[in-house]
């Protein structure tokens, strides 16, 4: 195989990861605990802008040729910044969540988080002393590149496995949370509010929790982004990548950990790879439009066939319930 | 758990196998067969917000291969463009640049990328010895050591002070600036504001627009509150026909001076209908390179353009004084010269070419189209090509900034109306 | 100081667009519940037709009627063809949405496809600027006010007193029951998409009258500020819609006149987001209703 072709597979694989990622934190808020987070860009965003300050440096003044202006900066070594990245996705889910705690209902609760992107986008490229604006951050030293001495391919292959393992990571975390008492509560929490908080629970702080895990797992796929790209700007993060995301997760099969991950490699990399291939004709930037229109109708097509996702979240059977409802006739609701 | 390990486990496969294989070094296009067809990218914006870019390369690389196709190609070898959609961010370009490495096998060269994906691709491209011809203005690159990193067009900081230095000639001493908040125009700003006030004016407004809103005429009523004399300018089209209709409307308009950006055929297409021709004409200048719609080099590039039929976008005349587009027309000849010069077609041995095919010099000849330029070669003749985008002179940095010319837009054609010379803005810009 | 008074005429002016289209994108969830995300590019696509139209000579007040009827119609269309078969397959609120986005996709790449990625406008004649009271209108901005509180009057006159504007109610606020009672759901469905629509269409053509040239991505980018309208005003609310467009409009104009414009745009989602926090149901709701979209 070429060079090219594994340049081009690698880079594949390593969004792949990413988006793997990112769905799977999405999921956590919005297939597992309900909640509608339109601003679940944000997130990732944050943590693709922690991680790059956290391996620039301080930033260098234009008389010493610096061309980029932000506030903080460290050098710190691999795999620091990552885990910071988290954290700060974890800590901005948590003011977020914190302010609006499940007082909205939850379509007022989208457009808010939409609206909140927005003003995350404009914060970020009109105050250029923050994360130096629309030009955004530039020349992130790549992980580990100056420890090991690898030619530009076999570095690729390196950071496919970097990014394999920190994926087995968030899944063994995102695994615990789904299948363990926590997770078969936030479905409960999601499935019927009120049952179960008659039943005790603490749905608000529950929520929270969920949330807070999402946001600090959308923090580390955007870690893994940036030391990848090495450039991280507005123009990556707009309102609609969000959208690209819950598309993933619905065509995927929201509230199961396969199916988002089938849907991430159906979506941002299936969809938005395999167009680029559609052969060029008719007259300039027809193709590229073109390239979108199937994208929509590859959405379109693959709910209509799969209106719950291409692996649904699978009932899960009790035994006794079951005998239960089959008393009661009380229907199991699954939800999305 | 177990589909993990299967991920993690599969992933390592695939490394190992790929390692066994690589062949270390990352060059790609070197290697073409016989009679293959070299194809020259152009990486830009096809889709989104910018996606005017896009036709805007392509009404300057098809005019270059049609001629030389015509002209029996370079070494055998006929020549294509072939675009790819960056789709104007960072993170969907890098893919795009990697696919578009991996699926053209005799790559020659790039057109682009632009500055809504250059930090990220340029060095892509760079180590993927891939020349590119910028036309992206970041003030990143004025020093950059990247040996395949080429520049024609100017860099945003050298606008600031050719637009500072051509409103001091015209005795303007009051100046609003309004700048769209994109990377682009910001990166203006700094320039013309330090220029303008070295040479004695003051800048009254100064603050960058959101782009493609409904209404600007708060901001308009706030600018007139300052009474400047002149406003300077770069926002996008729709911006521009917004505002300047708006301004036109509430008090009438002011001299206004843009950049190459506000010469480029969709913004006067949209601006000339917002506010009329004639206050068009009146009102309006822009500072784009030296890069008058006469000469040779021009006359062979505007017949090859209209000769283009469909394979431009229609109509074919917009590009014929659009600045960009003479520069990519200039690179994909410079790179074809450069080709010749060095005889071969891998862009690892002819990339040093392309500074020897443009550079001036003693005893050169001077060229003005491709055809010319292989002539020359061939008769054993060092050559200079001029393209009709004017001279290149690439300094130590590969960019290349000669004067600025101020046009107006009269009779739906840009016409010179005065210029400022590289001599000038390189004292102001000490 | 004197810039706040214009400022305020200018608010008017983008009240008046954001009012009319606010009206319309919640007029479609009130009584279908779908969050049509594709609504701005409908509006792009109906400034388009208007741009045909005035192209061929034809007058622009006409323009305006055949971008409001191209609006209608597609919207219907739109419902019958693609919402409402994914409804019935099941999908639920949030893959709506995304069946929403999919097609805001197609239709605006549509578009560039068609028409290429070039700035367009519309043909119209010049207008003269007009002095009232210390703000400044042109007689096309004028028009547009007008427009917008016809059409207003309109709407309030259908939901208040005919019958369909009843039975529009109903089903907004329980499908089942309205049936129940005999109310013919479908067609009413059907007529307020097509009156959702026209006015969608509408605010496409007075939209792009007003910012004077246009391309594929002008109607997306209004779409933002026609959710926050419509949700600050409570979703399903038409009257609240158009408060929502007023506090909207005027806010982003009178703060772009005192503070920096570059935040223009998200002043006005600061605002309401603050007030959705303070009052959760949306400035005009009466109660918080139950009636959420499941997710």
């Amino acid at each position: 195989m070429s060079v090219a072709w594994q340049f081009y597979i690698s880079t594949v694989l390593i969004y792949l990861g990413v988006d793997v990622m990112a769905c799977w934190g999405l999921n956590l808020q919005f297939g597992v605990a309900g909640l509608v987070n339109f601003a679940f860009i944000i997130f990732q965003a944050a943590g693709a802008y922690t991680a790059a300050v956290l391996t620039l440096g301080p930033a260098q003044p234009a008389s010493q040729g610096g061309f980029q202006q932000y506030v903080g900066g460290a050098h710190w070594p691999f795999p620091l910044p990552i885990l910071a990245a988290g954290l700060v996705g974890g800590l901005l889910a948590a003011l977020v969540s914190g302010l609006t705690a499940r007082r909205l209902r939850s379509d007022y609760e989208a457009m808010v988080m939409l609206v909140v992107s927005l003003i995350a986008t404009s914060v970020a490229t009109n105050q250029v002393r923050l994360v130096n604006g629309p030009n955004g951050l530039a020349l992130v030293p790549k992980p580990l590149a100056t420890l090991v001495n690898l030619s530009p391919i076999d570095y690729q292959w390196l950071f496919v496995g970097i990014t394999a393992a920190i994926c087995v990571c968030v899944y063994w975390l995102v695994h615990i949370v789904t299948s363990s008492p926590l997770g078969r509560t936030l479905r409960a929490v999601r499935d019927n509010e009120q049952a179960a908080a008659a039943l005790g629970k603490n749905v608000t702080g529950l929520r929270m929790l969920a949330f807070i895990l999402g946001g600090v797992i959308a923090g580390i796929s955007g870690a893994v982004f940036v030391e990848f790209i090495s450039a991280w700007s507005p123009g990556s993060w707009l309102y609609p990548e969000t959208f690209v995301y819950f598309t993933a997760v619905i065509v995927g099969g929201s509230g199961n950990n396969l199916g988002v991950m089938v849907g991430a490699l159906l979506v941002p990399v299936g969809f938005l790879e395999a167009t680029r291939f559609l052969p060029p004709f008719g007259p300039p930037g027809f193709i590229d439009a073109l390239q979108w229109i199937v994208v929509g109708a590859l959405a379109l097509i693959f709910l209509w066939f799969w209106p719950r996702g291409v692996i649904p979240e699978r009932r899960r059977r009790f035994p006794l319930a079951a005998k239960n409802a089959a008393q009661h006739e009380v229907p199991v609701r699954t939800g999305e | 758990m177990r589909l993990a390990v299967i991920a993690l486990a599969a992933a390592l496969a695939l490394s190992s196998v790929a390692a066994c294989s690589s062949s270390g070094g990352g060059s790609s296009g070197g290697s073409s067969s016989p009679a293959s067809t070299l194809v020259v990218g152009e990486f830009n914006p096809f889709s989104g917000p910018d996606a005017a870019f896009g036709p805007e390369m392509v009404g300057g690389c098809i005019p270059a291969i049609r001629l030389i196709n015509a002209d029996g190609g370079v070494l055998g070898h006929k020549m294509s463009c072939v675009q790819e959609d960056t789709r104007g961010d960072p993170a969907d370009a890098v893919p795009a640049a990697q696919k578009m490495m991996a699926t053209e096998t005799s790559l020659v060269g790039v057109l682009g990328p632009s500055s809504d994906e250059a930090l990220a691709t340029v060095p892509l491209l760079n180590t993927g010895h891939v020349p590119m011809f910028v036309d992206t203005g970041q003030a990143a690159f004025d020093h950059t050591t990247d040996a395949y990193f080429w520049r024609i067009t100017p860099a945003d900081d050298v606008k600031g002070y050719a637009m500072a230095l051509w409103a001091h000639q015209a005795g303007y001493t009051r100046a609003a600036a309004v700048f769209g908040n994109d990377a682009g125009a910001q990166s203006d700003v700094p320039t013309l504001v330090s220029a303008f006030t070295g040479l004695g004016g003051t800048i009254v407004y100064n603050k960058p627009f959101a782009l493609d809103q409904s209404s600007y005429r708060s901001e308009i009523e706030s600018i007139l509150a300052t009474h400047p004399q002149v406003i300077f300018t770069e926002v996008d089209p729709q911006t521009g026909a917004t505002f300047l209709s708006e301004l036109q409307q509430l008090k009438g308009l002011l001299p206004v001076i843009g950049t190459e950006v506000s010469l480029q055929a969709p913004w006067l297409k949209a601006v000339n209908t917002a506010i009329g021709a004639g206050s068009m004409a009146k009102y309006f200048e822009g500072m784009q390179p030296y890069a008058p719609p006469s000469g040779p080099a021009w006359q062979t590039y505007n017949q090859a353009l209209l000769a283009s039929g469909s394979q431009v976008a229609k109509p074919a005349s917009q590009w014929s004084s659009d600045p960009y587009s003479m520069t990519y027309y200039d690179a994909v000849n410079v790179m074809a010269l450069a080709m010749l010069a060095a005889h071969s077609v891998s862009p690892a041995v002819f990339d040093k070419d392309v500074m020897t095919v443009t550079e001036p010099g003693s005893g050169k000849t001077v060229v003005t189209s491709f055809a010319a330029g292989k002539a020359a070669l061939a008769a054993g003749k060092q050559i200079q090509y001029v393209g009709a985008g004017g001279p290149i002179v690439f300094n130590q940095w590969h960019n290349s900034t000669g004067a600025f010319e101020a046009a107006k837009y009269v009779s739906g054609n840009v016409s010179l109306v005065g210029s400022v010379s590289a001599a000038q803005i390189a004292a102001i810009s000490k | 100081m004197n810039t706040i008074v214009p400022a305020i005429g200018f608010g008017i002016v983008t009240a008046s667009i954001l009012a009319v289209a606010g009206v319309g994108f919640t007029l479609q969830f009130g009584v279908t519940n779908v969050l049509n995300l594709a609504y701005g590019d409908i509006m792009t696509a109906a400034a388009f037709i208007a741009y045909l139209v005035t192209s061929a000579g034809v007058s622009v007040w006409l323009a305006l009627v055949a971008g409001a009827a191209f609006g209608s119609v597609f919207s219907v269309l739109l419902n019958r063809c693609i919402y409402t078969p994914f409804v019935r397959r099941g999908t639920r609120l949030f893959g709506m949405i995304i069946v929403t986005i999919a097609v805001s996709l197609i239709v605006q790449n549509g578009l560039l496809a068609i028409f290429g990625a070039s700035f367009f406008s519309l043909k119209m004649s010049r207008p003269a600027p007009v002095h009232i009271a210390g703000m400044v209108f042109t007689t096309v901005q004028l028009a547009i006010i007008a427009i917008a509180v016809v059409a207003m009057l309109l709407i309030h006159l259908l939901l208040r007193y005919t019958k369909l504007g009843k039975a529009m109610r109903a089903t907004a606020a329980d499908p089942d029951l309205a049936r129940n009672c005999g109310i013919a759901t479908d067609r009413v469905i059907d007529l307020a998409w097509a009156i959702s629509g026209a006015l969608c269409g509408l605010a496409g053509v007075i939209l792009v009258m007003n910012v004077t040239a246009f391309t594929d991505t002008t109607g997306s980018q209004f779409l933002i500020p026609i959710v926050a309208v419509a949700v600050l005003g409570g979703i399903g609310q038409p009257y609240g819609a158009m408060l929502g467009a007023l506090v909207i409009g005027l806010t982003s104009e009178v703060a772009a006149a005192i503070f920096n414009p570059e935040y223009k745009d998200v002043v006005a989602f600061v605002i309401l987001v603050i007030v959705l926090l303070a009052r959760p149901q949306g400035i005009l709701s009466e109660v918080a209703t139950r009636k959420e979209v499941a997710a």
